[in-house]
């Protein structure tokens, strides 16, 4: 099928959920890849078969340096990017309703009254 | 460490878990007011897609944080260092990925198929009744598993929490004595007490209340854990005098020697009767003292003059034994009792499983006698020596036997028995096989191991386990269901932050705790799942507030508490939804469900209650190979069938089956090449899991391009909309 269909009178569109849901998976991908290759590659290089010299290591605020580099670093950046990609590349989809649910009027008061707060 | 601290630390914790089990059983009742104004099924198992910030956020992060976050990798990170956090580096992008990848996308297609379940998604997806049931059975195969293992994981952090408390060891003693007699129970009775008391606790506040009550739990354990986390990390730190001063200290440690050694009685008068685990001995050697830590309890009986093959741990940085001797740190020596004759280091020890031959019955293996072995096949000739005495019991078919090997074979003096059988041989170096006497090994990668040449995380591994915390996240069923849950995609955005965050609070500041824990409190590689309560009580009683000792050993019991609700929820609603109402009786009447979803719930849980009085030995490697099993069955066809209209119910089965046996191969495999099933196969040197998932996507793939599209209806149902006019 293609990106618009139809069947009989009725005429369809790929499912707006679905693209954005597929287009934000592939971002999570790429935030997944770079931190992988930012993380192991520096940690194996600065971290790995090192020589210490017992009692005077190379720290940065008390953390050897290749797990600051490596690890917290990393780590800090990949916040700043999720917290980017929750609020400003998320889209705010509607995921439709179950049979089981609350009526929609429900569940849309439920949503502002959690907004509000 | 004083008695008076423990005791003050352990009634605290006696009144924790008082607080807490009331605490729950109140949310259970609450939770069981909401199932009796909404649909039973729905609200029971998936808590009506209700699910707003908080209550998604932390029930997410407490079920992802089982247990193991809070003893498994403490110890690891004491036994091996700084090494772990690039172990654990992945979870930076966790919540993104569990969360992101298939989050919004899994709750659009439930809610279109109006599926409460993980196996209720993928039949519906497919309209495939036999699809369906395969994710049942291996949900419930894998699950039930780890179910046991979780089980055995929350009575053993109890029996830590309340070991000195002494009403609960006077009840234990009783226990033991009424069981005594009764093999299947086994003989320690703190256990019993502790598995008891734990098992009862989950299982009725999970059957009263439902989804809602495991939830509103994991959020009031979720919040616990983080709040442990932040108070243990400033006093670790004042502790230890800053983390620069811990990493330093850190690159001098070499790794300690463990092995078996005589000690000798000097002063009867002053001898205890019996040594434990905490117990510190010394040895006057010519070149300065040498400090040990028992390895395992014994006994010195009253009139023996030397006991023979005690197993202890020997501290080897120089500046951490004079900080035990200077009494700097918590270790308390045993008088009237010396070291002597502690092994070499290129020596191995541990055991072997001798099967008698007929008549052998009453033989004594003596210390020091040299056993000559073969295993079944007769292809595995080897030489050992007896390292205590040992009698072969009358009608028995097998016994152990404990052994120390030399390596270069050559043994000195006694007794030769020879042509022996021998069913299982278990050995451990007297060093670290990796890193042993090299300073700094716990500061740089990849960390010491003593049982892997090539280090505790080689850079294999460690790309393993980059890919497997955060992608195979994705494909646990019991996150799924949790995405199932969430009432609207502002939820969701809001929690994947919510989750990051609080994950950067727990994770990173626990390598920090537990580098400064290894400073602080040496020696306890003796049993290293101890650490956290350990520096826990150790570290709050330094300012004076042993009681907070109590709140914080809480953290790890809440942490298994709120996986276990969650798994046993899983199961029993795909025995009730997956296979009772949806195979069986699709019309049963709710009061018929309700009855069948209590029952199943109880009768579930008190299985695996049972079953975990005799648990199996591997925690640990049960843990992980259901949760990389369960990954590799799950993650390729959900994300197939969720962005894919092309995927279809032959590719996904084929797939899921590719998954799970490749899987279980890598772990088969280890049998014959590693000598145990939970040694698995690292083919190129990767974990199990990167086999398993790769194998389940191409195949997943492949198998769909070859086979016939699905029908146009289910495709324009779950990928197309009507078109807006």
């Amino acid at each position: 099928m293609s990106a618009s269909t139809e069947t009989g009178n009725e005429q369809y569109e790929l499912d707006p959920v679905f693209l954005n849901s597929r287009r934000e998976a592939k971002v999570i991908f790429g935030v997944w890849f770079l931190c992988a290759i930012w993380a192991v590659p520096v940690s194996y290089l600065l971290g790995y078969n090192q020589t210490v010299t017992p009692g005077s290591v190379e720290t940065v605020l008390g953390i050897p340096k290749w797990t600051f580099w490596g690890l917290f670093l990393p780590w800090l950046v990949a916040d700043v990017i999720t917290t980017a990609f929750c609020f400003k590349f998320l889209k705010e989809d509607d995921l439709g309703h179950a049979d089981d649910e609350e009526g929609p009027a429900e569940t849309a008061a439920a949503a502002s009254q959690e907004d509000a707060q | 460490m004083t008695p008076l601290l423990l005791a003050e630390g352990s009634n605290a914790a006696l009144v924790t878990f008082a607080i807490y089990t009331l605490a729950v059983f109140g949310i259970a009742a609450l939770s069981n007011q909401l199932l009796k104004s909404k649909s039973f099924m729905s609200e029971y198992f998936l808590g009506s897609r209700s699910l707003g910030v908080w209550a998604f956020a932390l029930t997410f992060a407490a079920t992802s944080s089982s247990g193991g976050s809070f003893t498994g990798f403490p110890a690891k990170i004491y036994t091996h260092g700084w090494i772990l956090a690039l172990w654990i580096g992945s979870y930076m992008v966790v919540p993104i990925c569990t969360m992101g990848l298939i989050g919004k996308r899994l709750n659009q297609v439930a809610r279109l198929s109006g599926a409460i379940t993980v196996p209720d998604v993928l039949r519906d997806r497919f309209n495939s009744q036999r699809f369906g049931l395969m994710a049942v059975v291996l949900i419930v195969f894998f699950m039930s598993f780890n179910l046991v293992a979780q089980f055995k994981a929350g009575a053993l952090i109890l029996k830590v929490l309340l070991a000195d408390v002494q009403v609960f060891n006077d009840f234990s003693a009783v226990v033991a004595g009424w069981t005594s007699d009764m093999p299947f129970f086994g003989s320690d009775g703190k256990y019993l007490v502790c598995l008891f008391f734990f098992g009862v606790a989950v299982i009725a506040y999970t059957t009263y209340g439902g989804f809602h009550a495991v939830v509103w739990t994991d959020v009031m354990q979720g919040i616990v854990m983080v709040f442990g986390v932040l108070i243990l990390l400033p006093l670790a730190l004042y502790a230890v005098g800053g983390l620069d001063s811990a990493t330093h200290e850190m690159s001098k440690m070499t790794t300690p020697r463990r092995g078996y050694a005589t000690v000798a009685v000097d002063d009867r008068a002053t001898a205890p009767q019996q040594l434990d685990k905490d117990d510190w001995l010394k040895f006057e050697a010519a070149d300065g003292t040498r400090v040990f830590r028992v390895a395992k309890p014994f006994a010195v009986p009253a009139d023996a003059a030397e006991i023979h093959a005690v197993e202890l741990l020997e501290i080897t940085t120089p500046d951490e034994v004079d900080r035990i001797l200077a009494g700097s740190v918590p270790a308390e020596f045993v008088d009237g009792l010396s070291v002597s004759g502690f092994q070499k280091p290129d020596e191995k020890f541990g055991t072997v499983t001798i099967i008698p031959s007929a008549g052998s019955g009453g033989t004594t293996f003596a210390r020091g006698d040299v056993l000559h072995t073969e295993n079944q096949a007769g292809d595995d000739k080897r030489t050992f020596q007896v390292a205590a005495d040992t009698i072969v019991p009358i009608d028995e078919t097998e016994v152990v036997v404990p052994v120390v090997e030399s390596a270069d074979g050559k043994y000195l003096h006694g007794m030769a028995h020879g042509d022996l059988k021998a069913s299982a041989v278990s050995l451990q170096s007297v060093s670290y096989v990796y890193g042993a006497d090299q300073p700094g090994v716990y500061l740089t990668g990849p960390g010491p191991s003593a049982t892997d040449s090539v280090g505790f995380l080689s850079l294999s591994v460690a790309i393993s386990f980059f890919f497997m915390w955060a992608i195979s996240g994705t494909g646990q069923p019991s996150n799924m269901v949790r995405l199932m849950a969430f009432n609207n995609s502002k939820t969701l955005k809001r929690a994947i932050f919510t989750v990051a965050i609080y994950y950067s609070l727990i994770y990173l500041p626990l390598v920090v705790i537990f580098c400064c824990a290894r400073v602080l409190v040496p020696g306890l590689e003796t049993e290293p799942d101890r650490i956290m309560p350990e520096i826990a009580v150790y570290l709050t009683g330094r300012v004076g507030a042993a009681w907070l000792g109590g709140l914080l050993i809480a953290a790890p019991f809440a942490a298994v508490m709120s996986t276990v609700d969650s798994f046993l929820l899983m199961i029993s609603s795909a025995m009730v939804r997956d296979i009772y109402q949806r195979n069986i009786s699709p019309d049963a009447s709710e009061k018929t469900i309700k009855r069948l979803s209590y029952l199943c719930t109880l009768l579930v849980g008190s299985i695996a209650m049972i079953v975990a009085i005799n648990p199996p030995r591997f925690l640990q490697d049960i843990i992980v190979y259901v949760g990389s099993g369960l990954a590799a069955c799950f993650l390729a066809p959900t994300l197939f069938l969720l962005y894919w209209p092309r995927s279809n119910e032959q590719g996904s089965i084929i797939g899921m089956l590719s998954g799970f046996s490749a899987h279980l191969a890598m772990y088969a495999a280890g049998m014959f090449v590693n000598g145990s099933f939970f040694r698995p196969y690292r083919l190129f040197e990767f974990d199990p899991i990167i086999i398993g998932l790769t194998v389940s996507f191409a195949v997943t793939y492949f198998a769909t391009l070859a086979t016939a599209p699905p029908s146009e209806d289910l495709v324009r149902k779950y990928f197309y909309r009507r078109k807006s006019q």
